[in-house]
C-alpha cells in the first residue's frame, strides 16, 4: 500500500494541536541543535587526533615542554634533523599564538622559512584569494587558514593585528589538514623578532618521512640524536602530537557525548509524549478508521509516520541550525597552538536527520501498537 | 435472497468473574435490500448485533454469514479488508475525523481501495451529490450543523458502494427535521440503490422508514413487525 495516500491526513493529525505539536518541534530541535554541535566536535577532534596511513609527519617538540612558549629549539637542529635516514626534510617553525588557554578564537603563528614552506607544503592547500608571490614579497605576508578567514572576515589585502603582531594577509588558504585550518603562516625571521631574543630559536620542527612505516624508528633516531643536548627533543607523530596537547579537549568532548545521548533520549521522550498524548485523545477516531477497514497495521503505520514526521521536523530544523552555526560560524577548539576545527558538514546533517526518523519511528511504536490491538467494537463502549 | 445469515449467534463478555451474555443464540436472516430496524431496550443486544453484522467485532458462538462469506472465521486483517468492501458504518455522533474537511472524511475509505486520483473523487463527489452536501465539501466537520455531519457521515458510508449500510441509532443526536431528513434520506438510498440497512434505533418513529423492525430483549428476538413505508408514515416526524 503507498502510505503517501495518507500523508495529508498524517500531517494534519501532527499538527492537530498546534501548541502541543510546536512545543514538541521546538524541544526536539533544541536537542538535536545539541546532538549535532557535539557530534560536529567529536568529527572534529577525530579528523584532528587520528592518525591514518597517509600520515608521514612528525613534529620534533622540546622534550617535557607543553606550550609553544616553553618549546624552545635551536633552529641549527634542522640541518642535523635532515641527515637521519628516512627524512625528506624538516621545516622550523616558531608559532605564537594569542590565547594560550583553550578558546574558540585563538589565532595561531606559525614561521616558517618561506622557500622550503613553498617547496615542502604548498601541494597540500590551495590559495583561494590572494596569491603566494605576495607573501614571498612582503616580510610581514601571512597565508591566512581558510577557518580563521572566515571567522575574522579576512579577505587578501587587509591587516589584521592578534597577539601584538600586525600582519598583512597575502592570501587565504584551504587545506585538508585540520592543522591549517585556523593558522597564519609567516615568515620565520618575522615571528622571530616579534619575540625577544628569540631569532634563531623556533618552537618545533615538522619533520617529513619517507615512509609512515618510518615514523617511529625516525622518532626514535632523531630524540637519540638531541638525547645529550641542551635542549633534548621528544618527537611524535603528527595526530598523536595534537591529542597529547589537546587531551583536555579530547576529553571533554568525550564527555559532551553523553550530553549527545542525552540530547538523543530527550527526543525520544517528547516525541514518545506527543504522540501518547494524541493517540490517547484519538481511541475513537482509530476504532472508526479501523471500522472503515484500516487494518491494525495500518493505523499503527499512521501512528509511526506522525511520530516521524515531527521528529523528522523538529530534527531537520535543529541539525540543519546547528550545521549552519558551525559552518558559518567557523569554529575552532585551540589549545597550545593546535587546533580542533568544529566540523560541520552536509553529512552531519544527514546523520542527524536519520537519527531523527529513527527516534520518531522508535517513539511511536509503543502507543501504535496498543492503538492497533485494541478491540474495535470496545473502544466504542469506552467513549 | 438472504444476505445475511445469522445461526445460534452468541456474544459472550467477561467482567470479573461473571460472563454478560448480551447476544444469546440468536437465528435471523435478512435478505438482501431490506431496510431492518433494530429496536429493544439498553442491554437487550441490539448494538452488539450490529456490530457483529459489521464484522467490528466478532461472535463468540454460532455462525454469521453475510453474502455467503463466514466472517466469523475470517482472521482481523481479512475481516478489516472485508469491512473496507461490503460495509458502510454511520455512527449516532457522525465520528468525521475534525481535521479533515467534508471531502476528506469521504475520501478516506476510499483510499484503501486501489483507485486513481481522478476516479476516486469523481466517487466522492457522487456520495456528496447523492446526500445533499456537496456545496459543504472543502468545510470541516466543526462548521456543519449536526444534520450536515450526519449526511457527511452517510457519504463516507456509501462511497465504497458497500454491500451493508449499518446505522447506529443515526437520529438520535439531531433534531426533529434533520432526523427526518436524514431517515428520508436513508430510505431513499434503500429504495433507488436496493441497499440493505440495518439501523438500531431508540426511537419509534424511526422504524416507521423500515421494512422490518426487530425486538430485541435480553440478546433474544422479542418480535418483529412487518410494516409498509408509505407517504403517511413519513408524516409521523413531522
Amino acid at each position: 500500500m503507498n502510505i503517501l495516500k495518507f500523508f495529508p491526513y498524517i500531517a494534519k493529525q501532527a499538527w492537530r494541536h498546534r501548541v502541543r505539536s510546536g512545543l514538541t518541534l521546538a524541544g526536539i530541535a533544541i536537542a538535536m541543535f545539541l546532538f549535532t554541535a557535539v557530534q560536529a566536535m567529536r568529527t572534529g577532534v577525530e579528523a584532528a587526533t587520528t592518525a591514518t596511513a597517509n600520515d608521514t609527519t612528525l613534529v620534533v617538540y622540546r622534550k617535557d615542554r607543553f606550550c609553544p612558549v616553553t618549546s624552545q629549539l635551536p633552529q641549527d637542529y634542522q640541518r642535523r634533523i635532515e641527515q637521519i635516514p628516512g627524512v625528506v626534510w624538516a621545516v622550523p617553525m616558531k608559532v605564537v599564538v594569542s590565547n594560550c588557554r583553550t578558546s574558540l578564537d585563538v589565532v595561531t603563528y606559525r614561521g616558517v622559512p618561506k622557500d622550503e614552506f613553498i617547496r615542502e607544503k604548498s601541494d597540500r592547500f590551495e590559495i583561494i584569494d590572494g596569491s603566494l608571490e605576495d607573501w614571498k614579497r612582503r616580510t610581514d605576508a601571512a597565508l591566512v587558514g581558510e577557518t580563521l578567514a572566515n571567522r575574522r572576515n579576512l579577505r587578501a589585502g587587509m591587516t589584521f593585528d592578534a597577539a601584538g603582531i600586525t600582519t598583512y594577509v597575502a592570501g587565504v588558504i584551504r587545506s585538508k589538514d585540520p592543522q591549517d585550518h585556523n593558522v597564519a603562516y609567516t615568515a620565520l625571521e618575522f615571528v622571530q623578532l616579534a619575540g625577544r631574543d628569540q631569532l634563531g630559536i623556533v618552537t618545533q620542527f615538522n619533520v617529513k618521512v619517507e615512509d609512515a612505516s618510518l615514523l617511529d624508528p625516525v622518532a626514535e633516531a632523531i630524540d637519540d640524536e638531541f638525547a645529550r643536548a641542551q635542549d633534548p627533543t621528544q618527537t611524535f607523530g603528527e595526530k598523536a602530537f595534537v591529542a597529547r596537547i589537546a587531551d583536555d579537549i579530547v576529553e571533554l568532548v568525550g564527555f559532551a557525548n553523553w550530553l549527545g545521548i542525552g540530547a538523543l533520549i530527550a527526543v525520544l521522550a517528547l516525541v514518545g509524549n506527543a504522540i501518547v498524548l494524541s493517540v490517547q485523545s484519538r481511541i475513537a477516531e482509530h476504532a472508526v478508521l479501523q471500522t472503515l477497514g484500516f487494518n491494525r497495521q495500518l493505523v499503527a503505520l499512521l501512528i509511526i509516520a506522525e511520530g516521524v514526521l515531527l521528529s523528522l521536523l523538529g530534527g531537520a530544523l535543529g541539525a540543519a541550525a546547528a550545521v549552519f552555526v558551525a559552518h558559518y560560524g567557523s569554529f575552532a577548539l585551540s589549545v597550545e597552538g593546535q587546533s580542533i576545527p568544529i566540523a560541520a558538514s552536509w553529512q552531519l546533517l544527514a546523520v542527524g536527520i536519520a537519527v531523527c526518523v529513527a527516534l520518531g519511528a522508535l517513539a511511536g511504536l509503543v502507543p501504535a501498537w496498543q492503538a492497533g490491538r485494541r478491540e474495535i467494537a470496545a473502544c466504542f463502549r469506552a467513549v | 435472497m438472504t444476505l445475511i445469515h445469522c445461526e445460534q449467534l452468541t456474544r459472550e463478555f467477561k467482567k470479573g468473574n461473571a460472563i454478560i451474555r448480551p447476544l444469546d443464540e440468536l437465528d435471523l436472516d435478512v435478505p438482501s435490500g431490506e431496510f431492518m430496524a433494530l429496536m429493544g431496550p439498553s442491554g437487550s443486544g441490539k448494538t452488539t448485533l450490529l456490530n457483529l453484522i459489521a464484522g467490528i467485532d466478532t461472535p463468540t458462538r454460532g455462525k454469521l454469514v453475510i453474502d455467503g462469506v463466514n466472517i466469523a472465521e475470517l482472521s482481523r486483517n481479512k475481516l478489516a479488508a472485508w469491512r473496507s468492501h461490503h460495509v458502510g458504518y454511520v455512527f449516532q455522533l457522525y465520528n468525521l475525523v475534525p481535521v479533515l474537511t467534508a471531502f476528506e472524511n469521504v475520501e478516506l475509505p476510499l483510499l484503501l481501495h486501489k483507485l486513481p486520483r481522478p476516479e476516486r473523487r469523481r466517487r466522492v463527489h457522487e456520495a456528496l451529490e447523492a446526500v445533499g452536501i456537496a456545496e459543504r465539501s472543502d468545510h470541516f466537520p466543526r462548521q456543519l450543523s449536526g444534520g450536515q455531519e450526519q449526511r457527511v457521515a452517510i457519504a463516507r458510508a456509501i462511497v465504497t458502494d458497500p454491500t451493508i449500510l449499518v446505522a447506529d441509532e443515526p437520529t438520535g443526536d439531531l433534531d426533529k427535521p434533520s432526523a427526518k431528513a436524514v431517515m428520508e434520506l436513508l430510505t431513499r438510498l434503500n429504495q433507488d440503490t436496493a441497499k440493505t440497512i440495518v439501523m438500531v434505533t431508540h426511537d419509534p418513529s424511526t422504524t416507521d422508514y423500515a421494512s422490518r423492525t426487530l425486538h430485541l430483549d435480553k440478546g433474544r428476538l422479542a418480535r418483529q413487525d412487518a410494516l409498509k413505508r408509505d407517504a403517511e408514515h413519513h408524516e409521523v416526524l413531522t
